[in-house]
């Protein structure tokens, strides 16, 4: 169980933006990957997930390919991605008026039971709702979620540290086997942050192999990688352990800047 | 007799007593399919004349030039009136295969699936309906079908029948006017407050779902009703024009809502004539649900004649392929401190049209009126359009009006983000509709609720095939 990234370029409108991206991740770790911005860090994130909005290519003649557990991802809508145990929490989730959180994982959950197109007409949504959302309000109670955010439209007004709480609840109920964090750490306070990576460490325990997208060392304090990557005008330039974040956070990405 | 037309009849009474003879007018309309009909229910005579002088007005109005294409109503090949009879379609196979396959997806009751089709004669329900009759008879309520209504009770219906919508106020009340069967009559009296809804659906001896149906409600003083009629899956009718008159009379300080949902399938023209006239301190409340239907133009209104009283419309319209929902609502304030309030969400789809049109009048004698208009379009894809005709007639300058109109796409990235999650598109974009319409279907009865969340889930997947 793992997930191979080989030869990934991406380019929207022309630009190119990923440039020959590899990288390997083996289930149960926690990868940082940080770089200055617009280096690349998110695309890369939704690139993983199936974003339609870009064009993927190889390095030369090169394939480029993700392979999740043997599973080729490239060219999978992002719905079948998630359904093999991918995950995204987004660095700026939209908002979706009139569909709360319950709704949409109940969605997703039921989806994942039933059989291509087809509603089943003795599902009863009464009982599930009632033993569903005693989990849900249960784990959100753990990332000390206010109940009532679970009701409302989600990330309609919601604050900046709630809605990463939100994303933070969505993985751990949808439990990926891969999971990418871009950026959940900003705009956290320091007691959010120690509960957002003690729910990354609880993921990484179960078995998740986590791609931590940051500009800080702070939340790898907490929730600590076993390997760090810097990402720079689309390219990998070093791979290292927890160190190298500290020479990031000393002195920023000039040394790689070509 | 082919089961078309076999069904024609069975679906508008086929859960109607059996009755000892058939009678079915000519195709067409004339002086003297009105007299047969009246005659053959037996009216006073004043009802006769009331249908004659509907009929003329009927023959001299034109069509309306706005709203939706009309020139395809073949006004010579429907018939008008057909007498109950005991036939029925004992077949379930016999329904259109997409109606069938609709009511198994929703996941509807067989004896309630049964009595949609129009298979059934005798629902379920029947005792059920006779123990609320019993509880409603106590307190004075009347809760008939409109026929009957104007057998047992024809002075109270004289008083009020066609005094808030003349057969002059439009081409569609005229007709409906001069051939009007079925429909309910409710009286509730003073201070009496019926807790449980009033549902046309328990009501199963009468004709209720035919196609020129008449309802007059009567809520005297401090009394409270909720009418709730029709049903999200789609009513399968071989009769392509539908055209009723819905009048209701709130007097002061009462409260009346009146929920629609109505699904008729794709040929049928729904043009239907509804207002509530509100006295002092009195509330009326339009819920009205439109999906399905070839064209639908309906704009249910609220006179504010007292001093104080409150007029609320929801309106929630889903057109998708080859369907143009026209709807909205009308305000009018002719008394002070009244307040109005108008919510419409529409939902295109598939090259469906949805339009909006409302009215907000205030008249000079209507100081500090408020009102509150909110027009929400969402289209799901290109070949979808919306229209927005909002028009405000504001006689003084002490009034409070808003006025917001919004519309929009589904986004890629809220399809993204969903899709992220692991839904399909199709209940991505069933989700998000169902999010965009919720602030109305959460006013709404909960089964009916539910019916309508499911039936656009299904709408979704069939828009993405």
């Amino acid at each position: 169980m793992k997930l191979e990234i080989k030869n990934l370029t991406a380019s929207i409108n022309g630009k190119k933006i990923l440039d020959g991206i590899s990288l390997h991740l083996e289930p149960g770790k926690i990868y940082a990957l940080m770089g200055p911005n617009g280096s690349g860090k998110s695309t890369l994130a939704q690139i993983l997930m199936g974003h339609p909005a870009f064009e993927v290519g190889g390095v030369g003649k090169k394939k480029p390919s993700v392979m999740l557990n043997g599973t080729q991802l490239l060219g999978l809508s992002p719905d079948k991605r998630s359904r093999l145990g991918l995950f995204l929490a987004f660095q700026n989730p939209v908002s979706l008026p009139g569909v709360n959180v319950s709704n949409l994982l109940r969605s997703a959950a039921h989806e994942a039971n039933s059989s291509k197109n087809q509603i089943k007409s003795n599902f009863n949504p009464a009982l599930n709702v009632i033993s569903f959302n005693e989990i849900l309000f249960r784990q959100a109670q753990n990332i000390s979620i206010n109940p009532e955010l679970l009701r409302r439209s989600l990330n309609e007004d919601f604050s900046g540290g709630e809605k990463k709480k939100l994303e933070i609840l969505q993985s751990v109920i949808l439990s990926p086997k891969y999971a990418v964090f871009d950026e959940i750490d900003t705009g956290l306070d320091v007691d959010a942050l120690k509960i957002v990576a003690r729910q990354l460490m609880n993921l990484k325990k179960q078995g998740c192999g986590i791609l931590l997208i940051t500009h800080y060392l702070r939340i790898l304090q907490f929730a600590r990688p076993d390997h760090v990557y810097i990402l720079v005008q689309g390219k990998i330039k070093e791979k290292g352990g927890f160190n190298l974040a500290g020479v990031v956070e000393k002195s920023g990405y000039r040394k790689w800047a070509s | 007799m082919d089961n078309a037309s076999l069904l024609r009849q069975s679906y508008k009474y086929g859960f109607h007593k059996p009755e000892k003879y058939v009678f079915k007018s000519k195709k067409g309309l004339d002086e003297s399919t009105v007299r047969e009909i009246s005659w053959q229910k037996q009216e006073p005579v004043w009802m006769l004349k009331f249908r004659l002088d509907s009929l003329k007005v009927f023959q001299k109005k034109p069509l309306p030039q706005w709203g939706g294409d009309l020139t395809g109503i073949k006004f010579n090949e429907i018939y008008y009136y057909i007498k109950p009879t005991d036939k029925k379609v004992n077949n379930w196979q016999d329904l259109p295969e997409e109606i069938r396959d609709t009511y198994d997806r929703i996941g509807i009751p067989e004896a309630e699936k049964k009595f949609l089709g129009g298979v059934s004669a005798q629902y379920d329900s029947e005792s059920v309906y006779n123990s609320i009759q019993k509880t409603l008879s106590k307190k004075g309520v009347i809760f008939l079908d409109m026929d009957s209504g104007l057998k047992k009770y024809p002075d109270l219906v004289r008083e009020y029948f066609g005094k808030l919508i003349p057969p002059q106020d439009n081409k569609f009340a005229a007709l409906n006017s001069s051939v009007w069967s079925g429909g309910s009559f409710v009286y509730v009296p003073k201070g009496v407050r019926v807790q449980l809804p009033l549902q046309a659906y328990f009501r199963i001896n009468a004709a209720n779902m035919g196609q020129f149906e008449r309802t007059l409600i009567i809520a005297e003083e401090g009394s409270f009703v909720h009418y709730v009629e029709g049903c999200t899956a789609p009513v399968y009718s071989t009769d392509s024009l539908h055209s009723a008159v819905v009048e209701i009379f709130v007097k002061k300080g009462a409260r009346v809502r009146y929920t629609t949902i109505q699904n008729w399938s794709q040929n049928v023209y729904n043009l239907v004539t509804k207002r509530m006239r509100v006295e002092e301190g009195a509330t009326g409340e339009w819920i009205d649900g439109n999906l399905g239907s070839r064209l639908t133009m309906k704009y249910p209104s609220v006179y504010l004649m007292g001093k104080g009283a409150r007029g609320e419309i929801l309106s929630v319209a889903y057109a998708g392929q080859n369907q143009h929902q026209d709807a909205g609502g009308k305000a009018l304030h002719f008394a002070p401190d009244t307040t109005s309030r108008i919510t419409s969400k529409s939902v295109s789809c598939r090259g469906g049209r949805t339009s909006y049109r409302g009215l907000i009048q205030v008249f000079p004698s209507a100081l500090h009126a408020k009102t509150k208009v909110v027009c929400d379009a969402l289209l799901i894809d290109d070949a979808s359009r919306s229209d927005t005709y909002p028009t405000m007639d504001i006689r003084h300058s002490d009034v409070q009006i808003e006025h917001e109109a919004t519309v929009s796409k589904i986004g890629d990235e809220q399809l993204f983000y969903l899709m992220s999650r692991g839904l399909s598109q199709a209940d991505a974009q069933a989700l998000i509709v169902n999010g965009f319409i919720e602030p109305i279907v959460k006013e709404l009865p909960l089964e009916y609720a539910v019916e309508l969340n499911k039936l656009i889930q299904l709408e979704m997947q069939g828009s993405i095939g």
